[in-house]
This record gives structure tokens, C-alpha cells and sequence, in this order.
């Protein structure tokens, strides 16, 4: 990947993260039924535990909030 | 005057001793401790035509078994402990080529893993420290891993931040858990390249450093954001991985990669409720290695309940990575390069998942003591550009165990009364 594109990948999630941020509300106690769904939270959830651990073995990437990264297995 | 002080003081003896009668009367339920347990199965299996065991050429036939647990306990509002523990079970016919004709011990080969860890929160603060360590062992490696993180939410609970930094300390000879030797041997080289001693280190370290901000939006959305980086140390080669060199069919040599690697992943996630019964779970990762693999990864997961307790899930993942630069095909490598691979899992492609997450969480309890959480169920198709294709199941099922104990009124009300 050119040095250009992937300038333009991180401008580009940067800008997008602060206009998102920008635009955040305060959120009342009483308000957080809809968030604190279970499937609502952030990250990855129990049962993507295996398929991430399945990407490490066979994707050359790994990482960015899936859990393990690298070690401790046969993975890339 | 001195009646009516011993009236007053007989009055109040009286109503004293009836309140305290009330007090001891009463019962409350207080609940002494809570324990999570999750029961994971996962099954794997793959088929694809580039194995770099045979120099990216053979088949990728493999199946992997994965039993695991994990028990957390909740002493109180302040510790916890967690103990991760399973076994994978890998049954590949490539590994088989490892020694060509003999059937080698790896064609079977299981991992063992455990790993507890310690979780507690600093006083006055809703600031959470855990510490974990542990043990891997495979035929062909001892891993031990080494982990602390952080993690911190704002009075509000609109943000929340967590840094952690885990270690792996890993060795890759074999013949430790081998029934004909007991003891590490040495690394396992392909059956007509063992004359050669081709790496003198067997070791591989992996430190990786990772953050995650988490910022409600609104009373719909919420965002996350992942940066990491990660720096590995040792033989970063896979010793029984075969290269085939240019011009003569029987120039072979064993994967050679450099001995460091940067890895920097960088991810977001923002995850949004539409309506009252479905959410759409958005992730994008973009990832550079000093190697010269750039990917990037998007996928979509919507839940939708269907009522309170079921809800199903469609998954869709798109991936595309670059080559490294020291990937060659099967006998498209030069003699005189330094560095060498052939594994597939390093080349360019794209890849993408279809899968579908069936979510069953009634909440109901089973007896006085354990709660029947949920029950998932996921089944994934994925495909990759070079041919590979894989089927993964995975079941899990999350119970919860609660110890209670019955404590007088006036020891629950009575501020003075706790111990801590």
C-alpha cells in the first residue's frame, strides 16, 4: 500500500471518529436501556472467541480489539 | 417528678426492646458471592490446495476440536478471578508431510491451555486492574503468557478506556510431551532437511501493548476504538514449512523470515440500535506489518430479537491483505534472496465469511443456586480468493452459579454493622 493511501485511510477514520465524537450527547442513567444490551457492548462478544483465534491461523493480519494478536500459537 | 422520669425511661426500655424484637424477626437475602461459567465448543475444518508445509503446493485438509471453559468468580463488588482453560485438537493431513511417508506423531496434535487471571478495583475509584499468566504446551512449542491491563470508566459511564500489555514467551522445539523422548529435542525440520541445523534460535517472544476508547454517542450508539502494536522477537519462521527454489525441482530449503516484526492493527467499532429489536454491530480494521502486509477488514453482524429471550444474527466479514514481501509461490523463489516463504496465509488475497449466530438467553433459574444464562449457536462459511474454503461451528453456553445467605435486618440496615 502506497504511503498516499494509507495517509488518506488514517485521515479519513480520524475524521470520521471526531465528527462522530462531536456529535456525542450526555446520557442520562435512565437512559441506557438500549446500551446496556448485551449486544450492544463493544468488542467482540463470548461466542467470536473461536473465529478470531481461526482469522490469526489464516489471515496475515491480526489484532485491533479481537483479543490475542500474536504468540502462544501457530498463528501469523 | 422522680415517677414520672422512671415512667419515661421504663416507656422507652419498652419501645427499644419491641423494635429490636422487629429487627431480629426480619430476614433479608444477601447475596455472598457470584460465579459465571462458560462452556465453548468450537469445530473448524478447511480444505484448500497450498499447503506450506509441501512449499505452497498440497493439500490443507485440516479439522480442529476446540472444548474450552471459563470460570469467573465474584468474591464481592471489588475482586474477581478467572480461570480459561481447554484443549485444541488438530487432526491435518498436511502435518503428515512433515515426514512425507512415515506417519508422523503431529498428524493428531493437541494443544492444552490454561490461563487464570486476577481482577480487582483500586478503592474509590471505578478504576479495574487484572493480572493473568499461564501455560501452553503443543507437540512442537511451550508458550507461557504474561498479561496486566487497566481499565477505567468515567464518573458519567459515557467513556471508558482500557490499556493492557501482554507477553509471550515462547519455545518451539519439540519432544517435549513426545511418549519416545519427554524432554525438548530440538526444532522439527521437514524429514530430508534434517541434516542441516537450519536455526540456532528456538525462541519466539511476542509483546503486544493495546488501548481501547469506548464513547456513548447517544442513548442508541456507542463507538470504539482499538489501536495496538505489536512487537515480536526470535524464530518467526515455521521450521517444518518447505520452500521450492527456481530451476532445479529438488532445491529446498526451509521458511526463512526475518527475526523481528512490527505489527500495528488499528480498528473501530460503532455499534447501533434501530427500532426496539435490531442492532447493527459495525467494525472496520485497517492493519500494516513491517513485513508489507497491509489489510483491511470490515464486517456487519445484525441482531435482531425476535422476542426477549431469542434473538438471530446475521454475520458478514470482507477481508483483503497485500503480500509480504518474501511470499513466492511454489518454485517461483530465487536462491539468492534472504528471506523466503511460501505460505499461503502470507500471499495476497481476499477472503470473505457468511455466517449466522442463533442466540437463545431466557435468564431462567435452574434450581436456587444456578441460572441458566444463554445458549449460542453460530455457524460460519468462509472462502478465501486462493481456494481455500472452511466451515466453523461454534456452541456456547453460559450458566451462572449464586451463593446467598439469610442476615438479620438490623445487620443489612445497619451501616455500622458491616465489616468492610
Amino acid at each position: 500500500m502506497h504511503t498516499t493511501d494509507r495517509q488518506l485511510t488514517l485521515a479519513v477514520l480520524l475524521l470520521t471518529t471526531i465528527c462522530i465524537l462531536y456529535g456525542c450527547t450526555e446520557v442520562k442513567p435512565y437512559q441506557r436501556a438500549y446500551l446496556n444490551d448485551a449486544a450492544m457492548r463493544p468488542g467482540k462478544t463470548d461466542i467470536d472467541k473461536f473465529d478470531n483465534s481461526v482469522h490469526t491461523y489464516r489471515e496475515g493480519a491480526s489484532g485491533g480489539g479481537n483479543g490475542k494478536t500474536s504468540g502462544g500459537c501457530g498463528c501469523n | 417528678m422522680k415517677n414520672k422520669y422512671l415512667t419515661l425511661a421504663l416507656l422507652t426500655a419498652m419501645l427499644q426492646t419491641h423494635g429490636q424484637q422487629r429487627q431480629d424477626s426480619i430476614y433479608k437475602k444477601e447475596r455472598i458471592s457470584r460465579t459465571d461459567i462458560q462452556v465453548l465448543f468450537g469445530y473448524y475444518t478447511q480444505n484448500g490446495d497450498h499447503s506450506a508445509i509441501t512449499g505452497g503446493k498440497g493439500t490443507e485438509k485440516l479439522h480442529i476440536y476446540s472444548p474450552e471453559f471459563t470460570i469467573t468468580h465474584h468474591l464481592d463488588s471489588t475482586h474477581s478471578w478467572s480461570l480459561n482453560a481447554g484443549v485444541d485438537v488438530i487432526s491435518s493431513a498436511s502435518l503428515d508431510n512433515i515426514d512425507f511417508i512415515v506417519s508422523s506423531a503431529s498428524k493428531l496434535s493437541a494443544r492444552t491451555h490454561i490461563s487464570p487471571s486476577w481482577s480487582f478495583k483500586l478503592k474509590r475509584s471505578d478504576t479495574r486492574i487484572t493480572v493473568g499468566t499461564g501455560i501452553s504446551v503443543e507437540s512442537a512449542y511451550l508458550s507461557f503468557p504474561a498479561g496486566v491491563s487497566i481499565n477505567h470508566v468515567a464518573p458519567s459511564g459515557s467513556r471508558e478506556w482500557s490499556a493492557g500489555l501482554q507477553c509471550y514467551f515462547d519455545d518451539l522445539r519439540y519432544g517435549r510431551i513426545s511418549a519416545e523422548y519427554g524432554y525438548p529435542v530440538g526444532l522439527v525440520y521437514p524429514a530430508e532437511l534434517r541434516d542441516t541445523s537450519w536455526f540456532s534460535n528456538f525462541r519466539r517472544n511476542s509483546y503486544n501493548l493495546s488501548f481501547a476508547y469506548y464513547q456513548v454517542i447517544n442513548p442508541r450508539m456507542q463507538l470504539a476504538l482499538f489501536p495496538e502494536l505489536v512487537y515480536q522477537k526470535g524464530l518467526l519462521s515455521t521450521s517444518y514449512h518447505r520452500v521450492y527454489f527456481l530451476g532445479d525441482r529438488f532445491k529446498e530449503r526451509v521458511e526463512k523470515l526475518p527475526g523481528e516484526r512490527w505489527k500495528f492493527p488499528l480498528a473501530a467499532q460503532l455499534n447501533i440500535f434501530v427500532g426496539t429489536r435490531t442492532i447493527i454491530r459495525s467494525y472496520y480494521r485497517w492493519y500494516h506489518d513491517d513485513l508489507g502486509i497491509t489489510a483491511h477488514t470490515l464486517q456487519f453482524e445484525v441482531p435482531v430479537k425476535i422476542n426477549p429471550a431469542l434473538s438471530l444474527a446475521p454475520l458478514v466479514r470482507l477481508y483483503t491483505q497485500t503480500a509480504a514481501r518474501y511470499f513466492a509461490p511454489y518454485r517461483e523463489h530465487n536462491l539468492d534472496e534472504k528471506y523466503y516463504t511460501s505460505d499461503y496465509d502470507l500471499s495476497h488475497f481476499s477472503s470473505y465469511k457468511a455466517g449466522l449466530t442463533l442466540r437463545y438467553a431466557p435468564q431462567r433459574p435452574m434450581s436456587p443456586r444456578y441460572t441458566f444464562n444463554a445458549l449460542s449457536f453460530r455457524y460460519a462459511w468462509y472462502r478465501r480468493s486462493d481456494g481455500l474454503t472452511a466451515h466453523i461451528l461454534t456452541l456456547l453456553l453460559e450458566l451462572q452459579h449464586t451463593r446467598t445467605r439469610k442476615l438479620h435486618q438490623a445487620f443489612s440496615s445497619d451501616p455500622l454493622n458491616h465489616s468492610d
